[in-house]
């Protein structure tokens, strides 16, 4: 049919579950279906089949968001509008109001760190600002559930490291997170439980220890030690049947470097 | 997500986010500097206003009355077409409209919201041109007085002519045709918004809301041509299809009561209560059609 578009199956036999207080990690290549799985999260796409609940509520309801608070991918938001200015936007849209509000909009500024540019129009916002700013809204009636989509695509590695150090302050006060990432190293430090899908098809889930640890090696790391001590340990490997399968000198990562160097610089 | 207690059932900010949303939209148009084109108005009335001169004084108040509320129809036609065309497209493109149905808004207070903020800007450029139209006015008849006076001088001639023109500027059935102004536009406002909730440019909302402005124009025309004039008993079947065509499309004919209350013709009270219900019940209809292919439509 010419006027007719194509369906595809975005999603297909998902079934998971995010406990409070976790940051779930949802990941696989481009066209996956995890940006659908989270709008359908949110009610913005209704499935063919199957629900989903968010703390119990049906999230087809629009009562179910009163909980969640969305970061989408590449957030764009009112270019003519302020950072103080769409902060209170969204938190009426969420029924606050008046001092209160104001209030929030301000804290929430200062946590993203933001209060510097909090009277500046979002048209002039570099990347990293719209993303801090994205989250700010994210939270501004404090959900307590955040779905992140691709939170720290596009920004620089200090600007990264930001995003992830708040994320990792929003579990730390309870806050349950679901995100998806193409950053796996990030995912890794932050996530409790991963789930990966694959052409809508969740191919494997679980805590993310359990997935990646290989069940029969052992990590040892040690400091200052000369090379007679290694020679003894190589020996006491053999003699005890086991094998080194890589001895080598541990890494700085480069993101750590990066920050370290850029840090002193500026 | 599960083990938590169970949500609480939205409480009654209805009005109060279909109200932010409105605000919103006003001030992203207020500041996408759309009152520019206010400038163009106010240099037609004010032209006409100086250079209608030279005619018998009623003649000159038809003159800049026809010509400040006809560019008063176009523009505000116009604005709305062209400014709500875009909002829905651009919200999809930009993602904000996924943020904002990400919080607890519905579909149908998010349209709504967007609509009144539509509303609220066609009410301000009246407001503007409504303004810039009296100043004309003002102006007008200042100079129709001034030239009454140096022509039959400040005897009984001249005081009569003055009150004539006093008579002829300003009359109370303007306020009406303003708000009829409006109510047409309101109607291409909620018909441009219905349009852009099922297509998938901003210029195929903008080519079929023209069209249907046209045919809700022309087709009383049409209409009467068909069923009296042509000479031969219509069918069925073009009776029923001119049903259809008349009941979706708003007879904009209607509206051209204006041009009775320019020449300064009395209008019966009937008429205008019929062209604000008409216009009234085609912004409901609108906008509830509107909501029927939004909320089912994938974002």
């Amino acid at each position: 049919m010419p006027f007719q578009r194509q369906r595809v199956v975005a999603v297909e036999d998902l079934s998971l579950t995010v406990e409070p207080g976790q940051v779930y990690g949802l990941l696989g290549p481009n066209g996956s279906g995890k940006s659908t799985t989270m709008k359908i999260v949110l009610g913005l796409v209704a499935p063919t089949s199957g629900t989903t609940e968010i703390f119990g509520c049906d999230s087809s309801h629009v009562s179910s968001r009163e909980q969640v608070g969305f970061l989408p991918e590449n957030p764009y938001f009112y270019k003519f509008l302020t950072g103080l200015e769409t902060l209170e936007f969204f938190g009426k849209l969420c029924g606050l109001c008046g001092a209160a509000l104001r209030a929030r909009a301000r804290e929430l500024l200062a946590l993203v760190r933001l209060e510097d540019a909090a009277d500046r129009r979002i048209g002039g916002y570099s990347k990293g600002m719209l993303q801090r700013i994205g989250l700010a809204q994210a939270l501004i009636q404090e959900p307590r559930l955040l779905v992140l989509d691709e939170p720290t695509a596009g920004v620089d590695p200090a600007g990264s490291r930001e995003i992830r150090d708040l994320i990792l302050a929003f579990k730390e006060r309870g806050i349950t997170v679901l995100l998806c990432s193409h950053l796996l190293e990030q995912v890794q430090e932050i996530c409790d439980r991963v789930g990966i899908l694959h052409r809508g098809k969740l191919i494997r889930e679980g805590k993310l220890d359990d997935l990646i640890s290989i069940e029969n090696q052992t990590e040892l790391i040690l400091e200052n030690a000369s090379p007679p001590l290694l020679a003894r340990i190589r020996e006491a490997v053999a003699a005890g049947g086991a094998r080194v399968v890589d001895e080598r000198r541990p890494k700085q990562n480069l993101e750590r470097f990066f920050l370290d160097v850029t840090r002193g610089k500026s | 997500m599960s083990d938590a207690p169970r949500s609480p059932r939205p409480r009654g900010f209805f009005l109060s986010r279909v109200n932010a949303i409105a605000a919103n939209t006003l001030l992203e148009l207020v500041r996408q500097k759309v009152f520019y084109f206010m400038l163009l108005f106010a240099a037609i009335a004010m032209g006409v206003a100086l250079l209608a001169s030279g005619m018998p004084f009623i003649e000159q108040f038809q003159v800049l009355k026809d010509a400040a509320l006809g560019a008063m129809s176009i523009f505000s036609w116009l604005l709305v077409t062209l400014a709500t065309a875009m909002i829905l497209p651009k919200d999809i493109e930009d993602r904000t409209l996924y943020t904002m149905l990400a919080k607890p808004v519905s579909r149908f207070e998010y349209l709504l919201g967007k609509l009144a903020g539509v509303m609220l800007l066609l009410l301000v450029a009246m407001g503007l041109m409504g303004l810039f139209f009296a100043g004309a006015l003002f102006i007008r008849e200042h100079l129709a007085i001034a030239e009454a006076l140096r022509d039959y001088g400040d005897g009984p001639d001249g005081q009569a002519a003055v009150a004539a023109i006093r008579q002829a500027a300003f009359t109370p059935t303007l306020l009406a045709a303003l708000a009829l102004i409006f109510t047409k536009s309101a109607i291409c406002a909620a018909l441009t918004l219905l349009l852009s909730t099922f297509a998938t440019s901003w210029i195929f909302t903008v080519m079929i809301s023209v069209v249907v402005y046209i045919i809700g124009h022309v087709q009383p025309v049409a209409r009467e041509y068909w069923l009296e004039q042509s000479g031969e008993a219509p069918s069925m079947l073009l009776r029923a299809f001119l049903g259809f065509v008349s009941l979706i499309f708003p007879d904009f004919q209607l509206y051209n009561i204006i041009d009775e209350i320019v020449v300064g013709n009395a209008v019966p009270l009937s008429m205008f209560v019929q062209a604000f219900g008409l216009g009234l019940g085609y912004v409901l209809v609108y906008t509830i059609v509107g909501y029927l292919f939004f909320s089912s439509r994938e974002l």
